[in-house]
């Protein structure tokens, strides 16, 4: 023990990566009569996502995701390899202590108010009286359901039950944050509500693996991503480094004539540049149509 | 949605983790109950209001000696059956439930181990079925008190003072008592094995249905398990059975739990007495087969993949 009365262990363990995956593989019997083989979800797979960063876990449906989600989470057992939470193993129960999970296209019990289920889940992590009433009440406010708090979730919409759905998985406060398609079903201004979310719990430190098709998406919030196909993975890195054209530059102006253009496009050409293109920028479709209907509003 | 989010409320919450959290637990617990409670599972209670109001209306149309024992043989019969069925149905639906809503990720995503698990949805079934009892039981008491009343009436009527009064004394010390309602907490004692045996089978079952229909197997095959004991342990000199029935039969024998154990009921039920010695034996034999039937099913749902 060091004078504080914190272990080096626990010391140890807050430097540690928020999640180490090192040689995983998993590998399922084939539930077929006819081919009793072995199907391959998860060949060999490491990579390392650092605390405070958000990871994009890119792939297509059955690359091997969920199941490296579900692995992490100590649901399922690998066939060999290793996954850690914060440094411990994440087959010990006391790993997800620091986990908040929420998954793809979630239910809860329809028998219970919002609240109720918040409560559930806190009661789950450990907490009770005052502090779990008041951390409850503060999730129902951030998540935007605190009129929907004495409705039972099964009345609840997809949008509503996503919602909820990442208020259960935050109620402990947790370090890491695991997101199977949170926004799936949802409509686009919840949307860009939940990635703003997921931002500003980046700005308190709070780690997130994020999966998700919705690529855009990805690559505003994401500092890192991995993809997966046929359950290797085949590309990892910072996103910038990974979409980054390096032997081209963008230049966006304003109020710019039709004169100086030219001038600027025969001023590059002279430099030994190509000019590849001239054309206006345009927004995003998500933020035209957000604008539209906070207009209507 | 609000766009503050609060210092960390809950990290406060940091302790040292319990292998075994009774919090934990009995949060699941009681949100099985409550599960339960709203899928309003005691509608069947109606049902048996009706048999006891049949019993009730058919005894009274048809007057003969001994109605008392045999509103007792009914209701007593009926409670068995009542929780018996409730425990299986009610407890093959909470794991298949569980996964297919994905709340089962949810919930062991969080700090709860699988066995926190298992333990607190026997412990919500556990306490479904003590409440069952006890509102049938306080039905039962009822109409019992009813025609135990009825009965010192026609007594009183029908025969001369002096003996009427000898059989009224005997009607009423023997009808409430404490071996009646020791008979009771066999059949919710009974109802309890039956479903931590439907737990068990639920932990490799692929579905509900599977773990209904085996669990009333094995629950019926339990009433035959002193048959397969007699014939492995067969009496010297008697023929023995072939090596892969005897097998078979010991598998059954230990496996299988011993539903005569719980027939007392059958006996309470035509006034015998029962000793206390008897009842003790019985609570201990049922809760070893509520723990071993725990155990077993947390061994199969440990390595379970969800």
């Amino acid at each position: 023990m060091i004078g504080t009365g914190v272990s080096a262990e626990v010391l140890k363990r807050m430097d540690a990566p928020a999640i180490t995956i090192e040689n995983l593989t998993k590998e399922f019997t084939n539930p077929s009569i006819f081919s009793r083989g072995k199907i391959t979800a998860v060949d060999g797979l490491s990579l390392t996502v650092e605390a405070g960063h958000v990871y994009g876990l890119l792939g297509p449906n059955g690359s091997g995701k969920s199941t490296t989600m579900k692995i992490v989470l100590g649901l399922v057992v690998p066939t060999s390899g290793r996954t850690c939470i914060f440094g411990r193993d994440s087959r010990d129960v006391e790993s997800r202590e620091a986990v908040g999970f929420l998954p793809e296209n979630p239910y809860f019990y329809k028998f219970l108010t919002g609240a109720e289920t918040l409560d559930f889940y806190g009661k789950l992590c450990g907490l009770g009286g005052k502090m779990l009433r008041d951390r409850s009440r503060e999730l129902l406010a951030l998540v935007g359901l605190e009129s929907a708090a004495d409705r039972r979730v099964g009345g609840y919409s997809k949008g509503m039950l996503q919602r909820i759905g990442l208020a259960q998985a935050l109620v402990q406060d947790p370090r890491l944050l695991v997101l199977d398609e949170p926004t799936a079903g949802v409509d686009p201004a919840g949307s860009h509500e939940i990635r703003d979310l997921i931002l500003r719990l980046k700005q308190r430190g709070i780690t997130v693996l994020l999966c998700s098709h919705l690529l855009s998406q990805v690559q505003e919030i994401c500092d890192r991503i991995g993809i997966m196909n046929h359950g290797k993975l085949v590309r990892e890195g910072p996103l910038d480094d990974l979409i980054s054209i390096e032997n081209q530059t963008e230049l966006t102006l304003e109020n710019v004539s039709p004169a100086l253009l030219a001038e600027l496009r025969e001023r590059a050409e002279a430099g030994g540049a190509r000019v590849l293109g001239a054309h206006k920028p345009q927004q995003n479709l998500e933020r035209y149509f957000l604008d539209v209907t906070a207009e209507k509003k | 949605m609000s766009t503050e989010i609060s210092a960390p409320a809950a990290a406060a919450h940091a302790s040292a983790h319990k292998l075994f959290s009774l919090r934990r637990t009995w949060a699941i617990a009681s949100n099985t109950f409550r599960d339960l409670v709203r899928q309003k599972v005691f509608y069947f209670m109606l049902v048996f209001a009706l048999i006891l109001i049949g019993v009730s209306l058919t005894l009274a149309s048809i007057s003969f000696q001994g109605q008392l024992q045999t509103v007792m043989d009914v209701c007593l019969g009926a409670m068995s059956v009542f929780t018996m069925l409730l425990a299986v149905l009610a407890t093959a639906m909470l794991l298949p439930k569980d996964m297919e809503d994905r709340t089962l990720y949810t919930i062991l995503a969080k700090p709860v181990s699988r066995f926190e698990y298992l333990v607190g949805k026997l412990a919500g079934v556990t306490m479904i079925l003590l409440v069952a009892t006890l509102l049938m039981t306080a039905a039962f008491l009822v109409v019992l008190h009813f025609w135990q009343g009825r009965e010192i009436e026609n007594l009183q009527i029908t025969e001369p003072a002096e003996r009427a009064a000898a059989t009224i004394k005997l009607i009423k010390s023997g009808t409430f008592t404490p071996t009646l309602f020791g008979g009771i907490g066999v059949i919710f004692l009974r109802s309890v094995v039956c479903a931590a045996l439907t737990l068990m089978l639920s932990c490799f079952a692929t579905s509900w249905l599977f773990t209904v229909i085996v669990s009333l197997m094995v629950i019926l095959a339990g009433h035959l398990v002193p048959i397969a004991r007699s014939v492995w342990q067969g009496p010297v000199g008697a023929a023995e059975a072939p090596f892969h029935i005897a097998i078979l039969l010991r598998l059954i024998t230990v496996f299988v739990p011993d539903m005569q154990l719980f027939n007392v009921v059958d006996d309470i039920a035509v006034g015998m007495t029962i000793e206390a010695d008897v009842f003790l034996r019985i609570a201990g034999l049922g809760a070893g087969y509520v723990l071993v039937y725990l155990f077993v099913g947390w061994l199969f749902f440990a390595w379970r993949e969800l």
